[in-house]
C-alpha cells in the first residue's frame, strides 16, 4: 500500500470502505483475470529451489517443458515445447524434437536450455533439492555427487532443436515424469547475467528480470499478499490461452478463504476446511467440488523401536482403525477409506491390505494377534506416542484412532502435537513411535508411492526393509513394458501391506469451491491444472446472490 | 532531560544487543533447519546447502559473521527459506503494511478506551462505570481469534464496502483495525479508569471543584495530565506491538504484515529473517519506550526534576 494512498484509506475507513459495489472476483472476472487460493507464499518461483506445491502451481504457469498437461487427463500428457519424440525398445534413450519457440524476451528456446538447466540442478555444489527427481538420467546421480563429470550424464544436444537422454533404467512412462518443473529449460542468458548457475541469492526470478516460455510472465508479487502473473504474448500458444492474468492469493487458513470466496474475493479456493464442509455444501452446493487426488494419509510406526518391530502387533494396530468412521465423521467425507497404500488410477490396481471381511471378525483378528504378540487384552501392552502435526484435522484424527485403539484392543497410546519442522525433523529423523504422514504423487504413476519403501530410502523413515520387496522392486525398474512392470510394483506394495510399516488410512480428495463461473476446469488425480485452459464469466462471480 | 534520554538511548542499545545476542543463539536450538522439507534431503545437498549459506559453520563464527554484514554492509542476510529474496526486502514489504494497520488500530484504542476510561471514573460506581468496565473486561477476555472471524462473519459479509479479509482495496483495514483497537481499547480503559480515580481523589481536584470547573475542565484541564500517565506507559509498547503486525489478526484477515512473517520465519526456521525481524522489533519497542519516557516528563513536572 503506496504512502499517497493513506487520505483514500482515512476516508474509506470513516465512510465504510469504498469501491463501486462489486465484488473484487467481479472486477477481476472482467478484465480476465483469474483469482485462485493458492495455499502457501510460494518459496521461490526457480524450479531448482521450490519443492512446494503451491510453488509447482505457479511455475507451472511460467514455465513449460517437454510436455504439457492435458487440462482433462493427467495420465497423458500433451506435446508442450517437443513437437514429437521418440524412444528405443527398451525405452531408456529417448529423442525429443523442439517446435521452434521463444522465451518472453524473445530469445529462442533451444536444447542447450534445457541441458543447462539440467546441469544447473545437478551440479555437485549448487544443491538442488530435488536434484533427484532427475537420476533417471544415466549418471546424473553420481555427477550429483562429484563422482562424474557432466560429459558422462546422459543428456546430448545434437543440435539446437535436438534434445537426447539417456536413462539408467527403461522408462516407459518418461513423458508423465516430464510434467514436473524440475525437467523444464530455464533461459541460460537470463541466469547468466544476474550471478550465473550458481548463485543461489540471484534475483533472475523477481518480476523486473523474469524470463519464462510458458503461457504466461510475471507480472507483480507482493510477499504474503498475491502474485500475479500476466498471459505471455511470446507463447508458443498464446492464442489459445483462455484468460489475461492470473492471480494467485497464498491464504494459509481454510477458513479464511472460505470467508474470502463467499465474499467475492475469488473465483476458486484451494480447500475447504472439513469442519466447514457441510456449511459450504448447503450454502453453496454448486460451487462446493470434491475431486479425486493422488494422495496417501497414513501412520508411519517405528518398526526399530519394541513393540513396533513385531509384524503381529503392527497388523493388530492396523485392522483396529476403524476406517469408514474415520473418513465419514472426522474428515467429513474428504477422502476415501485405505485398504491399500497407492491410490488407484493410472491402470494401477491397489493390492488390497488384508482379505475382506466384516468388523466383528475384524477386530477379534486385532485381539488375536496382539495376545499372540504377548499382549492379550493389551495388558502389559507400553504406551505408545503418537506424533502428529499441529493441524487441527490431525489432532482430531489421532483422537479418533486413539480411542479405536483403546476400544477394540484395549491400549493406550499418547498423543503428541508438534509444530512442522520440529514433527518434520523428529520424523525423518525416526524419534518417534507412530507419526501421522501423507504422500503426494509427483507425477502419475505408482513407482512415486511404492519407491518410498525400499531399504535405506531416504523417506522410508520407518526402519523397515525386506529383500524381497527390494528385489521385486528393481524387477519392476528393470521391466521395459509397462503391464509387466506394474505387476512387479503390485508385488512389491502387497509384500509391505503384508509386513504393515504403515497403516494406510484414506486417499485424500481435493475440497474446494469454485465459482460456477469458471470455465475449462476438470477434476485431475494430480491437482496439476494448466491454468491457461481455464477461464472465467464476467457474467457471474462465487459471490451468492443471497449478500 | 537530554542526559535522561541519553541515558535511555544507550541502554536501548544493550537491550537491542542482547535481544539479538540471545536470539541467534535460541533459534539456532530449535529442532531442525531452515532446509527441512516434506521430503528427507539426501545428506550431501543438506551439507551443500548449509555450506552455501555459512550455516555449517561454528554458531560464533556465524555470529560474527552476521553483526559484521549488518555494520559493514547494512546486509541482513538472505532469507533461507524463500531464496533470492533478502530479509530487507521482506521487511521493506511488510513494515508499512502493519504500520498502516497499527496506526489505525492504536487510534481506535485511544480513541475509544481513553475516554470510556475516564468516564468510567468520573461516573465511578454508576451504571456507566459498571457498563464500560463490563464492556473493556469483555474486550480484554475475547481473544482475537475469537473477534475476528466473528468481525468478518457478522459485519465483513453484510456491511457493504467492507471486506473480510485480503488487502486489495481500501474496505479491507477496517475489520483488522477494529479487531485490534478493540482489544487494546479495553485495556487503555481500564488503565486510564485507574490513573484518574486516583487524579481524582487528589486535594487539587476538589479545590477545581469547589472553584466551579464543569465536568469536561475539570477532567480535560485538570485530571487528565496526571490521570492518564499509566495508559500512556501502556501505549508505548503497545503501539510498537501493534505496528510490528499480530499474527492472529493478520491471518484472520489475510493481511501480508510483519506478524505473518515473525511466525512464519519462526516456524521455517528462517534464521535470518527471524533476527531482521527481531532486531526491527526491538529497535521499535525501545524508540517507543522512550516516546513514552518523553511525553511522560513533558506530562510529570516529578520526572523533570528527576532528570
Amino acid at each position: 500500500m503506496k504512502w499517497v494512498f493513506l487520505p483514500v484509506i482515512v476516508a474509506a475507513f470513516f465512510c465504510g470502505g469504498c469501491g463501486d459495489g462489486r465484488f473484487s472476483a467481479d472486477r477481476a472476472a472482467e478484465r480476465g483475470t483469474l483469482i485462485v487460493g493458492n495455499n502457501s507464499e510460494p518459496q521461490s518461483l526457480d524450479p531448482h529451489k521450490a519443492t512446494a506445491v503451491a510453488d509447482g502451481k505457479i511455475i507451472g504457469c511460467l514455465l513449460e517443458g517437454l510436455v504439457r498437461p492435458d487440462p482433462a487427463n493427467d495420465a497423458e500428457p500433451l506435446p508442450g515445447m517437443a513437437a514429437s519424440w521418440e524412444c528405443n525398445e527398451r525405452a531408456d534413450r529417448w529423442v525429443f524434437h523442439l517446435r521452434r519457440a521463444q522465451w518472453s524476451d524473445g530469445m529462442p528456446v533451444t536444447s542447450h536450455d534445457f541441458a543447462y538447466a539440467y546441469s544447473r540442478l545437478l551440479h555437485p555444489q549448487f544443491g538442488g533439492r530435488y536434484a533427484e527427481m532427475l537420476y533417471p538420467l544415466r549418471n546424473a546421480r553420481a555427477y550429483n555427487e562429484g563422482r562424474a563429470r557432466w560429459e558422462e550424464v546422459g543428456v546430448q544436444t545434437p543440435d539446437k532443436q535436438t534434445l537426447v537422454l539417456g536413462l539408467t533404467e527403461p522408462m516407459p512412462r518418461l513423458p508423465l515424469l516430464l510434467l514436473h518443473s524440475t525437467w523444464f529449460p530455464l533461459p541460460r542468458h537470463v541466469i547468466e547475467a544476474h550471478g550465473g548457475m550458481l548463485d543461489r541469492r540471484s534475483l533472475w526470478t523477481h518480476a523486473e528480470h523474469w524470463v519464462g516460455n510458458g503461457a504466461y510472465v510475471l507480472r507483480e508479487h507482493r510477499f504474503n499478499d498475491f502474485l500475479e502473473v500476466a498471459a505471455n504474448p511470446l507463447y508458443t500458444r498464446a492464442r489459445e490461452v483462455k484468460n489475461r492474468a492470473v492471480r494467485f492469493l497464498p491464504v494459509v487458513n481454510g477458513f479464511t478463504e472460505t470467508r474470502m470466496f463467499f465474499d467475492g474475493k475469488m473465483h476458486m479456493t484451494n480447500n475447504v476446511p472439513p469442519e466447514t464442509i457441510e456449511a459450504a455444501k448447503r450454502r453453496a452446493p454448486e460451487a462446493y467440488c470434491e475431486d479425486p487426488y493422488y494422495c496417501t494419509i497414513f501412520y508411519r510406526l517405528n518398526t526399530a523401536r519394541p513393540p513396533l518391530d513385531d509384524v503381529r502387533v503392527r497388523r493388530a494396530l492396523s485392522l483396529a482403525v476403524d476406517r469408514e468412521p474415520l473418513v465419514r465423521d472426522v474428515v467429513r467425507g474428504a477422502g476415501r477409506a485405505a485398504y491399500g497404500f497407492t491410490p488407484p488410477g493410472a491402470g494401477y490396481e491397489t493390492p488390497p491390505m488384508s482379505p475382506a471381511r466384516n468388523d466383528r471378525e475384524r477386530i477379534a483378528e486385532a485381539r488375536r494377534l496382539l495376545a499372540e504378540a504377548g499382549f492379550p487384552g493389551g495388558k502389559g501392552f507400553p504406551t505408545l506416542e503418537l506424533m502428529t502435526s499441529s493441524r487441527e484435522v490431525q489432532k482430531v484424527m489421532a483422537e479418533a484412532i486413539q480411542a479405536m485403539w483403546n476400544k477394540n484392543l484395549g491400549i493406550h497410546v499418547d498423543i503428541r502435537a508438534c509444530e512442522w519442522t520440529a514433527y518434520k525433523a523428529a520424523q525423518q529423523n525416526m524419534q518417534y513411535d507412530l507419526s501421522s504422514s501423507s504422500w503426494s504423487g509427483d507425477y502419475l504413476d505408482p513407482a512415486t508411492f511404492v519407491d518410498l519403501w525400499r531399504s535405506g530410502g531416504g523417506n522410508n523413515s520407518t526402519g523397515w526393509s525386506n529383500p524381497a520387496f527390494d528385489a521385486l522392486l528393481a524387477e519392476a525398474h528393470a521391466a521395459s513394458d509397462a503391464s509387466s512392470r506394474l505387476a512387479a510394483l503390485r508385488g512389491a506394495e502387497g509384500v509391505m501391506l503384508d509386513e504393515v510399516p504403515v497403516i494406510p488410512l484414506y486417499w485424500a480428495k481435493r475440497t474446494y469451491l469454485k465459482s460456477p463461473a469458471v470455465r475449462g476446469w476438470h477434476p485431475l488425480l494430480l491437482d496439476n491444472h494448466p491454468f491457461d485452459a481455464v477461464s472465467v464469466d464476467s457474467a457471474e462471480s462465487g459471490k451468492e446472490a443471497e449478500k | 532531560m537530554t542526559s535522561r534520554l541519553l541515558s535511555r538511548l544507550g541502554q536501548g542499545v544493550l537491550v537491542v544487543f542482547a535481544l539479538e545476542t540471545v536470539t541467534f543463539f535460541l533459534i539456532r536450538l530449535l529442532p531442525g533447519h531452515p532446509f527441512l522439507g516434506e521430503r528427507k534431503l539426501p545428506e550431501h545437498i543438506l551439507a551443500q546447502l548449509q555450506n552455501l549459506y555459512g550455516i555449517d559453520q561454528p554458531a560464533w563464527v556465524q555470529y560474527g559473521q552476521y553483526w559484521k554484514n549488518i555494520l559493514l554492509h547494512g546486509d541482513f542476510g538472505p532469507s533461507l527459506v524463500r531464496e533470492g529474496v533478502q530479509v530487507s526486502s521482506v521487511i521493506a514489504q511488510a513494515f508499512p503494511v502493519s504500520l498502516i494497520l497499527g496506526v489505525f488500530g492504536m487510534a481506535i484504542a485511544v480513541f475509544a478506551g481513553i475516554p470510556a476510561g475516564m468516564l468510567a471514573a468520573y461516573r465511578k460506581n454508576k451504571w456507566q462505570d459498571t457498563l464500560l468496565m463490563l464492556l473493556a473486561m469483555l474486550g480484554i477476555c475475547i481473544p482475537a481469534f475469537v473477534l475476528a472471524p466473528l468481525a468478518g462473519i457478522f459485519l465483513g459479509m453484510h456491511v457493504p464496502g467492507l471486506s473480510v479479509a485480503g488487502w486489495d482495496d481500501p474496505g479491507c483495514i477496517v475489520l483488522p483495525a477494529l479487531t485490534l483497537g478493540l482489544v487494546n481499547a479495553a485495556y487503555l480503559a481500564r488503565l486510564a479508569r485507574g490513573g484518574m480515580l486516583e487524579t481524582l481523589s487528589q486535594d487539587f481536584i476538589r479545590t477545581a471543584r469547589a472553584k466551579g470547573a464543569g465536568p469536561v475542565r475539570l477532567l480535560a484541564r485538570h485530571a487528565m495530565k496526571g490521570g492518564l500517565l499509566p495508559a500512556i506507559s501502556y501505549l508505548g509498547p503497545a503501539f510498537a506491538a501493534l505496528i510490528t503486525g499480530s499474527f492472529v489478526v493478520e491471518t484472520c484477515f489475510q493481511v501480508p504484515g510483519m506478524g505473518m512473517q515473525f511466525v512464519n520465519a519462526t516456524t521455517d526456521r528462517d534464521y535470518f529473517l527471524i533476527q531482521g525481524l527481531v532486531l526491527c522489533y526491538g529497535v521499535l519497542i525501545v524508540a517507543a519506550n522512550m516516546a513514552v519516557d518523553y511525553v511522560q516528563a513533558l506530562m510529570n513536572p516529578a520526572l523533570r526534576t528527576e532528570s
